[in-house]
């Protein structure tokens, strides 16, 4: 069995009388990569943060290979923190060029600097920006900005990364980027990185394990139909949710803006012919995929974006549905949660 | 009006001809400033930046004590300091009084308030990042609040030169610490304020353009890093 890096024991942090995090039990293991997804404010960087030792937790206990280290000061620590480190999510660069940034690490950790010129020269090649050492870090874009501080993660040779929402602020492009640059670890490198993200299938495509965070606490279930739209206002004063081909979900709330959504798979009725209703949300799709689950059944249908339904393998039996089955959804406008 | 002509032109012929006392003055007046300067930057630096990153007891105090520091007169410092170190006062055993020491002493106090103050704000205006940063990439506390203050060099060293600007153009303390002493205690300022009293417009004027002339400069260089601070 490989050996766990990270065990979390009844982890606690309190922010003005607030609990945001409260973590009974968790593992990581070495070399693995971990995705840690859930919503705005559901304790992810926090997490992250405790882990990596910048924050203290309130109760509990945090072990590093079998050493307790969430209790003891930076100074004591500091062995322990330089066998890791974290990647913002709003990165930050010193004021001075590509190297200089990336060479941080190792100016501090006494490194010679032979070793230091090859070490900069491969972790820039890793996240290809070889031909950006001299540039200066205020003249770089966004995306190449989050690059180069995972250079500078990577040169230190952390046995630990942890990447806060590492594709948040940056352009499709470089999330391609990125997401190739934490593939290439896992294959290359074999650091344990843990990294947090909104979007579920993101954390699929890249991790070996997904832990869900919600209110704080680790959920069991990942929540599925994570979208991330803007609530509107219409004339009629009735709210709805936006989200991207213009697909639109009656909801209920006080705010409007930006905001993160979840659908509970059980919440949505399927049938062939639309119905009259007090639900307010109804749509036309097709099935796109179906995984059978014990007693129930997950679907995944197309409705101009993937939203998965579960229904029992009764009804997936009785209505017969099959792969590219055309179906109603209908779900309550208080079956979708706001973030 | 012929005694300014004349006074200029007896000026640029001391100036041109490097005259020994002339410079000999000039030369003593950067190295007091410049001794006082660097190790009020040593304690004012170090004092700015605590004032900026922690928090203790009476903060807020501290911070308006410095600012009120700012204005102090230097007379006062001159009359602060020679009642120390005269022969009655507590520290008159080290016969300081009317030596250069006793000079760099006063220009260290009109500096320390400066620096401390111009440094403080500069650290305050540098991004909360940078400390996690450095913490996350393996610095110790040390190295992070080194790191600190290098993203804020620019302003701190503004805030040297300014300290620097300021002492090297005061007149009161080294004129009550120093004596104005020929060739041991006199600097541009003192010397300034004695030759033009005896009527010696040259003597006085060519050290004003030498003392506007390191004004100058110093400006020139303030507003160099000021403008590198982006």
């Amino acid at each position: 069995m490989d050996k766990l890096i990270f065990k979390v024991r009844d982890l606690k942090k309190v922010y003005d009388g607030k609990i945001v995090l409260n973590v009974n039990n968790l593992n990581f293991q070495e070399g693995k990569i971990y995705a840690i997804v859930g919503p705005n404010g559901s304790g992810k960087t926090t997490l992250l943060n405790i882990l990596n030792l910048l924050e203290k937790p309130d109760e509990g206990q945090i072990f590093f290979y079998d050493q307790e280290i969430s209790n003891k000061s930076n100074s004591d620590t500091l062995e322990i923190r330089r066998r890791m480190t974290l990647v913002n999510q709003d990165p930050f660069l010193f004021h001075s060029t590509v190297y200089d940034n990336v060479a941080y690490g190792l100016k501090i950790r006494s490194i010679p600097s032979k070793v230091q010129k090859s070490r900069i020269k491969s972790a820039l090649n890793i996240v290809g920006l070889s031909g950006f050492k001299d540039r200066k870090a205020n003249q770089l874009s966004g995306g190449e900005a989050q690059r180069a501080v995972i250079a500078r993660a990577l040169v230190i040779e952390p046995e630990v990364l942890f990447l806060d929402e590492p594709t948040a602020n940056i352009d499709q492009k470089h999330i391609d980027v990125v997401e190739r640059i934490i593939k290439k670890i896992k294959k290359e490198i074999k650091t344990t990185v843990i990294f947090t993200t909104h979007d579920l299938s993101q954390a699929y495509r890249l991790a070996d394990e997904v832990i869900s965070l919600l209110d704080g606490k680790i959920s069991k279930k990942v929540p599925e139909n994570i979208l991330r739209g803007e609530i509107i206002e219409k004339e009629d004063g009735l709210k709805w949710f936006k989200t991207m081909g213009n697909i639109k979900f009656a909801i209920v709330s006080e705010k409007v803006g930006p905001v993160y959504i979840s659908i509970d798979p059980r919440d949505v009725i399927l049938s062939y012919e639309q119905f009259q209703s007090s639900a307010r949300n109804s749509f036309f799709g097709k099935i796109t995929k179906i995984i059978e689950q014990n007693h129930l059944v997950k679907l995944e249908i197309d409705i101009g974006i993937p939203l998965v339904v579960i229904i029992t393998r009764e009804s997936f039996f009785k209505m017969n549905l099959n792969l590219g089955s055309k179906v109603y959804l209908t779900f309550k406008a208080s079956a979708v949660k706001l973030y | 009006m012929d005694f300014i002509t004349e006074g200029m032109y007896k000026a640029f012929q001391l100036i041109f001809t490097l005259d020994n006392e002339i410079f000999s003055i000039v030369l003593l007046s950067l190295r007091v400033s410049l001794i006082a300067v660097i190790l009020a930057s040593l304690l004012g630096v170090y004092l700015g930046f605590l004032m900026a990153v922690k928090d203790y007891w009476g903060k807020r105090f501290s911070i308006s004590l410095v600012n009120t520091l700012l204005a102090l007169p230097t007379v006062v410092i001159g009359l602060i300091v020679y009642s120390l170190i005269s022969r009655r006062g507590p520290l008159g055993v080290f016969g300081l009084l009317y030596t250069p020491s006793a000079m760099i002493i006063g220009q260290f106090i009109l500096a320390v308030p400066i620096i401390i103050a111009l440094t403080h704000s500069a650290v305050q205006g540098i991004d909360k990042r940078v400390r996690n940063t450095a913490l996350t990439l393996g610095a110790t506390e040390t190295q992070s609040a080194w790191m600190v203050i290098k993203e804020a060099r620019y302003a701190v060293l503004a805030a040297v030169i300014t300290g620097f600007g300021r002492v090297i153009a005061e007149v009161g303390a080294a004129m009550m610490l120093g004596g104005n002493i020929k060739e041991s205690t006199r600097v541009m300022t003192t010397a300034i304020a004695l030759e033009t009293a005896k009527g010696e417009f040259g003597f006085a004027i060519a050290l004003g353009i030498i003392l506007l002339f390191v004004a100058f400069s110093i400006n020139i260089l303030l507003h160099y890093f000021q403008r590198k601070r982006v």
